[in-house]
């Protein structure tokens, strides 16, 4: 069993998927409205901007453990020439692990920034949505994430030789 | 200065043995941060916290994920069909007429979508089976495919453009508006490439038929959905009607209303496309925050004021530093993946950029036309990659021989836009 297949893993993916696709959907829907709202109804939808700024902020990091869930962050990809197909395997995990240690140890920071923004009791200007929540919604997902590439450790999914480019992989450029 | 290029190498060295480019740089980034305040963590921690919550919860990074949501959509919705039929019907009857079509309906299709990969990689399946009908040789059709796919980042939108702008706060409506001449420079160079190639060798793209009126006519009518989302998006930015987010979140309703009006989107694509773009959002602003924390150290460092120093001493014109920067970009190019590429050196080049009075939306543009170099230069460009995949029946020293003649094209542009910056620079001098 790779962490790939693992019920957890498909789980996970089917949770956060579903609130991904809601969140960005929304974001879409939100700037649609407000756009259509002032330009041709004269009326704006209130505080559209501050909602807009926290929907991107929770659709980023639900997005987070879906990326590494797939590999999708960008590497470079030198080395897997060079190395035997078993060396690979163990410097995945050998990277994994060290990528999850130092995502965890983020999480923690970003945990603690979520406490103090708590601490304050910091809203938004308009409509007075407490940010706290949100930042810690991004501290649990960035945990999950180093979770994730943890679990990857244990259960390495087989790495993908030979394709330098994977058509279904989106990519920046 | 030392700091700076220790920086640089452990970044490298981490990112060679395949960790991921934005924990490499994000670690060095905390690391510099930290050793610049002998070695206090306390500094370095809450630059961190800043800067991953600062990213997140940005609002003009709100367009990225839109746009790349738009992008999904109009690829779902089979639009370089379309695109393609519309410009092959026009010029699809002179010689190496295909490729130009091919080259054209890149550009048609990167006015909708801000990835040079994802255009690439549509075309490849629209018109390589049309041009290797028509007897192409794979050299000319997979170079075209290659060249015309780098259109999607010149083009407005793009999300290197959005990168840039984010980056170096730059506007990104102006940078997107000063992309559109250079795109229409850039077709007419692939052109002119694809007419060399069938001057040198008429048997690689041979004559189409030539099409009727009628016939041009309607297949021109099939793209006015490309027209209409164009010019709501890029005129509503370019014109002050609505910023560059809201541009994006109705260019992505809008790629929808079509995508559904052509019956083209079932719901598990539709849920695909959303959370294929949540992904690629994600991903992005892990490098994109990793960036910024290496920045925050570079910044930091003497490595900005050096550069300003050396630059003065030898007395260089600013005109020789953009070129030799490009130069070093285009080379660089060939063998690194271009999106860390630009978010490493962008903070290290671009406080010189401004000390020398230049245009920070003319170096963007010029950013843009190196990576799209970068993408097509063998042994390590990302288009070269995605036709590999989808084309495995061109052989790989096939497709490299076939992009020659396009990187020449590219590199002619890069001078052309080098040496007339108003080019980069007119139509976003006539915005508000």
């Amino acid at each position: 069993m790779t962490a790939q297949h693992s019920q957890a893993g498909i789980w996970l993916d089917r949770i956060l998927g579903a609130a991904a696709a809601m969140l960005l959907f929304s974001l879409m829907a939100l700037t649609t409205v407000d756009v259509i709202g002032r330009y041709i109804f004269n009326a704006p939808l209130r505080g559209a901007f501050e909602v807009t700024e926290l929907l991107l902020l929770a659709l980023i990091f639900a997005g987070l453990p879906l990326a590494s869930r797939v590999d999708e962050h960008v590497t470079l990809d030198f080395i897997d020439m060079a190395l035997s197909e078993k060396s690979r395997l163990l410097l995945r995990r050998v990277v994994d692990l060290i990528c999850g240690a130092l995502i965890l140890a983020l999480a923690w920071r970003v945990f603690v920034k979520a406490s103090k923004i708590a601490g304050y009791g910091d809203t938004t200007e308009v409509l007075r949505l407490p940010v706290a929540p949100f930042v810690y919604f991004m501290a649990a997902m960035v945990a999950i994430t180093g979770i994730v590439h943890l679990a990857k450790v244990i259960f390495p999914a087989p790495p993908r030789a030979g394709a330098a480019f994977d058509p279904d992989k989106p990519s920046s450029t | 200065m030392t700091e700076a290029l220790v920086g640089l190498g452990l970044m490298m060295l981490l990112a060679l043995v395949r960790i991921p480019i934005a924990v490499s740089m994000g670690v060095v980034g905390f690391l510099g941060v930290a050793y610049l305040r002998d070695w206090n963590f306390a500094p370095a921690m809450a630059m961190v916290e800043t800067k991953i919550y600062e990213t997140g919860r940005n609002y003009t990074l709100s367009v990225v994920p839109l746009f790349i949501l738009m992008g999904n959509f109009v690829t779902r919705a089979g639009m370089s069909q379309q695109l393609f039929r519309a410009a092959y019907t026009c010029i699809g009857h002179l010689r190496g007429g295909l490729a130009m079509a091919t080259v054209c309906a890149c550009a048609g299709f990167g006015a909708i979508c801000g990835s040079s990969i994802a255009t690439a990689a549509t075309m490849a399946k629209v018109a390589y089976p049309a041009m290797s009908q028509l007897g192409y040789s794979d050299r000319l059709s997979a170079g075209a495919i290659a060249g015309g796919g780098t259109l999607g980042i010149l083009i407005p939108p793009s999300t290197i453009m959005v990168i840039y702008g984010v980056l170096t706060e730059t506007n990104i409506g102006k940078l997107f508006a000063a992309g559109i001449l250079p795109g229409i420079v850039a077709t007419f160079l692939l052109c002119l490439a694809v007419q060399w190639i069938v001057w040198t060798d008429p048997k690689s793209g041979p004559r189409g038929e030539r099409s009727t009126w009628r016939e041009r006519a309607r297949a021109l009518r099939g793209v006015w959905a490309v027209a209409v989302l164009f010019i709501v998006v890029m005129g509503g930015i370019y014109g002050g009607v609505f910023t560059a987010t809201e541009g994006a979140g109705a260019g992505a309703f809008g790629a929808l209303v079509f995508a559904l009006a052509r019956r083209a989107l079932t719901w598990p694509t539709f849920l695909d496309a959303l959370i294929e773009s949540g992904r690629t959002t994600a991903m992005l602003f892990a490098i994109l925050t990793g960036a910024l924390m290496f920045a925050e150290f570079v910044n930091y460092t003497s490595m900005p004021n050096d550069l300003k120093a050396f630059v003065t001493g030898f007395n260089l014109s600013p005109i020789m530093v953009v070129a030799a920067i490009c130069a070093i970009y285009v080379i660089l190019g060939t063998a690194m993946e271009e999106l860390s590429m630009i978010l490493l050196t962008v903070p290290v080049f671009f406080p010189l950029i401004v000390h020398l009075g230049l245009d920070p939306i003319w170096f963007g543009i010029l950013i843009v036309v190196v990576v799209e170099i970068g993408l097509i230069s063998p042994p390590v460009g990302m288009n070269l990659f995605v036709i590999n995949a989808l084309l495995p029946q061109v052989p790989t020293p096939t497709l490299f021989h076939g992009v020659i003649p396009f990187m020449i094209a590219d590199v002619v542009r890069l001078g052309i836009l080098i040496a007339f910056p108003a080019i980069s620079l007119w139509l976003p001098s006539l915005m508000r």
